[in-house]
């Protein structure tokens, strides 16, 4: 037995430490081919059928966004700094179009606003369905699998209406978006979105309410209020552990003010409550679109004309906004030329990854998906 | 909940599903439609027309060689090349025209959008793909080309749930 603490011990956070192994210790390599890792590598001692010690490593999908965004102007950021979540496509490019908009001063028009929530909150929703697909997979529900996925084609669909692609939309733009909806968007958009709510429902009875599900998740990588705070968690993994922190109604950006919603919260901290959360997630992301359908005003621009190379003052700024997993937010400082001098991404799936050693450590090595996954984290947007 | 319930509550919905109609289709026979003829731009209004954003079509009654889409793409990815074309044409003295990459296109239609002259759009023609790495090269004679579209599967609501038809 290695000097770890076993089992576990609240009160210390493991980090990336060295420790001794000894002859009970074996150190196992999960990924970084995808075994359900992602694309990432978790290096893992057990000690029997326990983890004892957890060291993520990833890295392994790095592009290098940051310095790239240095060469490109800001209007030709857009389409490389969306791939890190080609699913959240919209959620990722918003905080940027904010940051860039407060630089160059532009007053977007009031449509374009609702129709950046409408793309946000179907955007978040296919997000979170490909994740609860692949956490479905990872427990080996396979109808958890086929399911999200199926109801994520509804969404796709209008999404597809609305900015013509169906996962790299490319759609916001500094001073709005690129194009309005086609006629009778709004009917076909309703429609849809009414019917993916009823079928959400519908995970309940397989997956929710699933004694199976329950028995995996519940109280398995159990985080208590304070850690989820001490760590710097963020969105669906901080909302599970009791933190009602929801940067669309702490700091309310665009028309999210004038919106009728609510977080969820969840007490508990476990596997459980962090899969719950996003799906809650998803039925207000349903009734913010509906409320956004109403009050949006029915014509008007969407986008404000700008010169082919902008230039932003000697300034910087910061903007984040509550994307599928959390705050994300872009730091942008501006030396007066067509091109950001330094562009600071900060993505919710690194901190909420900085969760994974304390977690796991003092496991069953067969719950390491269980809590791995539930951790909404993206490894592609947590590499850059 | 206790676990028997559950586990039955789980196979009741499995049972009501195996009536309900197939939500999948067979893609290669039947094809998603999609709204208009693909993504447009008004340069006068500054605005995009909703549409797919597939393979570009070229106007070269309208094209005047200005290399604007062209420089455009160089910051995203250097797709566009502008080669000289046979044709000869009062508004485009130069002779070029851009011939696009579809092996490095990342379908953005931010080239649309710099076109001043009405030129370049984007189609509805997504099936692309190519035995060789030179067939990917669209040249401007090829971009002329209105695509066949026989896309008319849409998604359809009703009590019983959603389907392709
Ligand atoms: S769609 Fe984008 S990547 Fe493709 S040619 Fe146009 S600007 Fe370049
Ligand atoms: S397509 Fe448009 S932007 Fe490109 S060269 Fe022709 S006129 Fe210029």
């Amino acid at each position: 037995m290695s000097n770890q603490v076993y089992p576990k011990d609240k009160e210390i956070l493991p980090g990336l430490q060295i420790e001794k192994v000894d002859d009970r210790i074996m150190t196992l390599n999960v990924g970084p081919q995808h075994p359900g890792s992602g694309h990432m590598r978790i290096i893992i001692k057990v000690d029997g059928d326990y983890i004892v010690h957890t060291d993520p490593d990833p890295g392994y999908v790095h592009r290098g966004e940051e310095k790239m965004a240095e060469y490109r102007n800001y209007i030709t950021n857009i389409p490389h700094l969306e791939r890190p979540v080609i699913h959240d496509s919209c959620n990722i490019l918003y905080p940027y179009c904010l940051g860039v908009e407060e630089l160059l001063g532009l007053e977007v028009p009031e449509r374009a606003k609702y129709l950046r929530v409408i793309a946000a909150e179907l955007n978040r929703c296919v997000y979170i369905e490909y994740w609860l697909a692949i956490y479905g997979i990872f427990l080996g529900h396979s109808t958890m699998f086929m399911w999200p996925v199926g109801d994520r084609e509804l969404l796709i669909d209008l999404l597809d209406k609305m900015t013509g692609a169906r996962v790299t939309h490319a759609y916001f733009v500094p001073g709005g978006v690129r194009n309005d909806v086609p006629p009778n968007f709004e009917d076909v958009c309703l429609r849809q979105v009414n019917y993916f709510e009823k079928r959400l429902k519908e995970y309940a009875d397989v997956f929710y309410d699933n004694p199976i599900l329950i028995s995996r998740t519940k109280d398995t990588g159990v985080l208590s209020r304070e850690d989820a705070i001490k760590l710097g968690t963020t969105g669906s993994v901080l909302r599970a552990s009791g933190v009602d922190f929801d940067i669309r109604k702490k700091e309310p950006y665009d028309v999210y003010e004038e919106l009728d919603f609510q977080t969820s919260v969840l007490k508990e901290g476990d596997s459980y409550a962090r899969s719950k959360i996003p799906w809650l997630d998803m039925f207000e992301s349903c009734k913010i679109i509906r409320n956004a359908l109403k009050k949006m005003p029915k014509s008007g621009s969407v986008r404000v004309k700008l010169k082919p190379k902008p230039k932003g003052e000697d300034t910087e700024v910061y903007r984040r906004v509550e994307s599928g997993r959390g705050a994300l937010g872009m730091h942008i400082v501006s030396r007066g030329t067509p091109q950001p001098y330094r562009l600071k991404i900060s993505v919710p799936s690194f901190r909420n990854l900085i969760a994974m050693p304390h977690l796991l450590t003092g496991e069953k090595l067969g719950n390491m998906p269980a809590v791995y996954w539930s951790l909404n984290y993206w490894p592609v947007e947590a590499d850059r | 909940m206790g676990t028997a319930s559950g586990i039955i509550k789980a196979l009741n919905s499995g049972v009501k599903h195996i009536a309900t109609k197939r939500f999948t289709f067979r893609y290669p026979e039947q094809k998603l439609k999609f709204v208009g003829d693909g993504y447009q731009y008004d340069p006068d209004s500054g605005v995009g027309i909703a549409g797919y954003k597939g393979r570009h079509i070229l106007f070269h009654d309208k094209c005047t060689g200005c290399q604007l889409c062209s420089i455009a793409c160089e910051d995203i990815a250097e797709a566009i090349a502008m080669p000289k074309v046979e044709e000869e044409w009062k508004h485009n003295k130069k002779a070029i025209m851009p011939q696009i990459d579809y092996g490095k296109c990342v379908f953005c239609g931010l080239c649309v959008d710099a076109c001043p002259f009405y030129a370049l759009y984007m189609t509805n023609d997504y099936e692309l793909s190519s035995f060789t790495k030179e067939g990917l090269i669209y040249t401007p004679a090829q971009l002329q080309v209105k695509p066949k579209v026989d896309q008319d599967v849409e998604i359809q609501i009703d009590e019983k749930g959603a389907k392709h038809g």
